[in-house]
């Protein structure tokens, strides 16, 4: 119960302190109960221990008098000769060597004000403690400055590391939301229908063929279902969903679709991530051969090159639309798709990756994927 | 059916045009068509946008089966250019556009009632088509002795105009394209770049491949096309009046209405004159 309501005062008092804007006065709010802490304990320390003489009410004035002094004094002057940037270690401390005495005297004559006692007594009265005092302020200016310093650089690098996670969880969330679209994308009700609607016609008119398509059908629609699950394919098998595709589209698209398939026996059990190259031949088609009126040629090859695995989809199709620039990311959903594959790559293998297109002559494009290769 | 076999008897046959780029569905279409409407003359096949418009406008027909994507045009580019290019003398050919599943196209369809099937194409839903299109039919006399009063054209024309705006990503097969504007053309002249700023384009023509922009001082082709382009400018200053031209509207000094109800805009600095086609009339109506 006691716990609890500690916890919520706690984050009462926290909750508070998120509405002030950063600044020096939100620092100065933030180590206050730790001074006033710090303040008390020197008045213990002083009345008990050192036995002045003073009363504990006095002595209390009188603490958090000179405690707030050296506070302020060393907070104010490392704002004034380091502002944001944090000091060394070294630094601070020699600051706060130096300010304890001016604020220990500070703190006397505001202490002296406070209880209309003269100045000059009450300065004359503390000398007689003088190096016990002067001693005390030190230490304990040093003390308190190492606990606020470490609690600077705790908060610091506590924000530095939320900022960091952030950043982190907002690339992960990219990277899955784009991976989610891909798969969305993947089997296209548009694809299948038209599949289906050609399937649908040959099985009168050439059941052979029907019955390749059928297999086809199958081979695709089997590997984009599994490779949307896995975290890796072989090269291999990406080739084999390919060629299902490829198959596919051909009969569908007749004698306006040639292609070519060219993948090294020493490369097919290569890993890539899945769904990468298969959207870029399906963009290809799609944008680039299903449109044009003679159609064209789909190359597709692999090659490795320095511990560099280059794929690339060659087409002889329409080309990049007008005003067409590789980096410029648009609402527009075929260089959304693009932005995609930039946007796993990234998350995949960070800058060691890269995607890019270029028009290929003298019609259609190149589309590119380089990835490091595992080991 | 025996309505059909007395229409036959008495007219031509009524004809249809198939456009559809897959040659297997192309086919099975046809074949369908033969089975629950043998008297239909399909002889007019094509494969691609570009020859479902001259095809059509060479013969004639009173069908059209329309794929919507199509390579060269799509289904509804044919239908514009149709519109456009009618002659007034004859009667507008109906039209049935053919779609694979596309959830934003058949709900488009659905609001502007225009004639669609869907693909794989059931043959029971074929036959309610080729029913509503017998009916049709039956209360107009097919082909070239009887003008078009002009409702068919008209209605084709409405549901286009309704259509482009409800789905033109989806049904027009290609994807919406940037938002942003385009502040200047540039277009290659020899081995320079002519920059014109975009308020100094007088209007915008297609060619083949090409767009011819005009300014008072010149006209340059930049190689893009007014699909690509259209998208790039502002639809308060530049509005498309033909298929192929789209004009910046404070250019225009004047639109000429003559007898047979065809527009011809006249400009403030050029001696050019544009026409407006019958599908962007409305555009010109008096305020």
């Amino acid at each position: 119960m006691g716990m609890s309501t500690k916890q919520q005062m706690i984050a009462k008092w926290q909750q508070w302190l998120n509405t002030i804007p950063d600044c020096f006065l939100k620092k100065v709010i933030t180590e206050l109960p730790r001074l006033l802490i710090i303040n008390v304990l020197c008045t213990l320390l002083v009345t008990f221990v050192i036995r002045n003489g003073s009363s504990l009410f006095e002595n209390w004035i009188f603490s958090n008098a000179i405690g707030a002094s050296c506070y302020l004094l060393i907070r104010g002057v490392g704002y004034y000769l380091w502002k944001e940037a944090p000091p060394t270690v070294l630094a601070f401390y020699l600051l706060s060597v130096t300010m304890a005495p001016i604020g220990f005297v500070l703190g006397s004559v505001i202490g002296a004000v406070l209880f209309s006692y003269p100045i000059t007594s009450v300065l004359h009265f503390q000398s007689k403690f003088i190096y016990a005092f002067i001693t005390l302020t030190c230490i304990i200016s040093v003390v308190a400055a190492w606990s606020f310093w470490n609690k600077i650089q705790m908060t610091e690098l506590i924000a530095i590391a939320e900022k960091e996670k952030a950043r982190n969880a907002s690339i992960e969330r990219q990277a899955m939301q784009a991976q989610l679209q891909l798969l969305q994308a993947q089997i296209e009700p548009h694809m299948l229908f038209n599949t289906l609607a050609n399937l649908q016609g040959l099985i009168s008119i050439d059941p052979d063929r029907a019955q390749h398509m059928l297999a086809q059908l199958i081979v695709y629609l089997r590997a984009t279902l599994s490779a949307s699950r896995a975290e890796n394919t072989s090269l291999q098998s990406e080739f084999t969903l390919i060629q299902a595709y490829l198959d596919l589209i051909a009969i569908r698209m007749g004698k306006r679709l040639r292609y070519t398939i060219d993948l090294p026996i020493e490369l097919e059990q290569e890993k890539i991530p899945p769904m990468l190259l298969q959207p870029i031949v399906e963009n290809a088609i799609k944008h680039g051969l299903e449109p044009s009126i003679h159609g064209g040629t789909i190359t597709i090859s692999a090659s490795k090159n320095n511990g560099i695995l280059t794929l690339e989809v060659r087409d002889t199709g329409l080309g990049l639309p007008f005003n067409y620039e590789d980096k410029q990311v648009l609402a527009d959903k075929s260089k959304l798709g693009n932005t995609n594959i930039r946007e796993r790559l990234f998350a995949l293998f960070h800058d060691r990756a890269a995607f890019t297109l270029r028009p290929n002559t003298p019609e259609g494009t190149i589309a590119t994927i380089t990835i490091p290769m595992a080991r | 059916m025996e309505l059909t076999t007395s229409m036959s008897t008495q007219h031509r046959p009524i004809n249809a045009l198939i456009a559809e780029d897959e040659p297997i569905l192309s086919a099975t279409l046809q074949r369908m068509l033969n089975k629950l409407w043998p008297e239909l003359d399909l002889s007019c096949v094509v494969e691609n946008g570009f020859e479902a418009v001259q095809s059509a406008l060479t013969s004639m027909p009173d069908v059209l089966f329309l794929d919507i994507n199509m390579p060269g045009k799509t289904g509804l580019e044919v239908a514009q250019e149709l519109a456009e290019e009618w002659p007034i003398d004859k009667a507008f050919p109906l039209i049935v556009y053919v779609t694979a599943y596309d959830e934003f196209a058949v709900k488009a369809f659905e609001t502007c009632a225009a004639d669609y099937i869907l693909k794989p194409v059931s043959e029971a839903r074929l036959q309610k088509t080729v029913q509503r299109l017998q009916s049709h039919f039956q209360t107009r006399t097919p082909n070239v002795q009887q003008p078009d009063t002009g409702t068919d054209l008209e209605r084709v024309i409405t549901q286009l105009r309704e259509l482009q705006q409800l789905a033109r990503p989806t049904l027009t097969g290609h994807p919406v394209m940037p938002t942003e504007k385009l502040a200047v053309i540039r277009a290659a002249v020899g081995n320079n770049i002519r920059m014109i700023p975009i308020e100094d384009v007088i209007y915008f023509e297609a060619t083949d491949k090409y767009i011819n922009v005009v300014t008072a001082e010149h006209s340059s082709l930049i190689r893009s096309s007014l699909r690509e382009l259209l998208p790039q400018l502002d639809p308060h200053l530049f509005w498309q009046i033909h298929r192929s031209t789209v004009v910046h509207i404070k250019q225009v000094k004047m639109a000429h209405k003559d007898e047979a109800g065809k527009i011809t805009l006249t400009l403030k600095n050029s001696d050019d004159k544009l026409s407006v086609s019958r599908v962007y009339a409305h555009l010109f109506k008096q305020m």
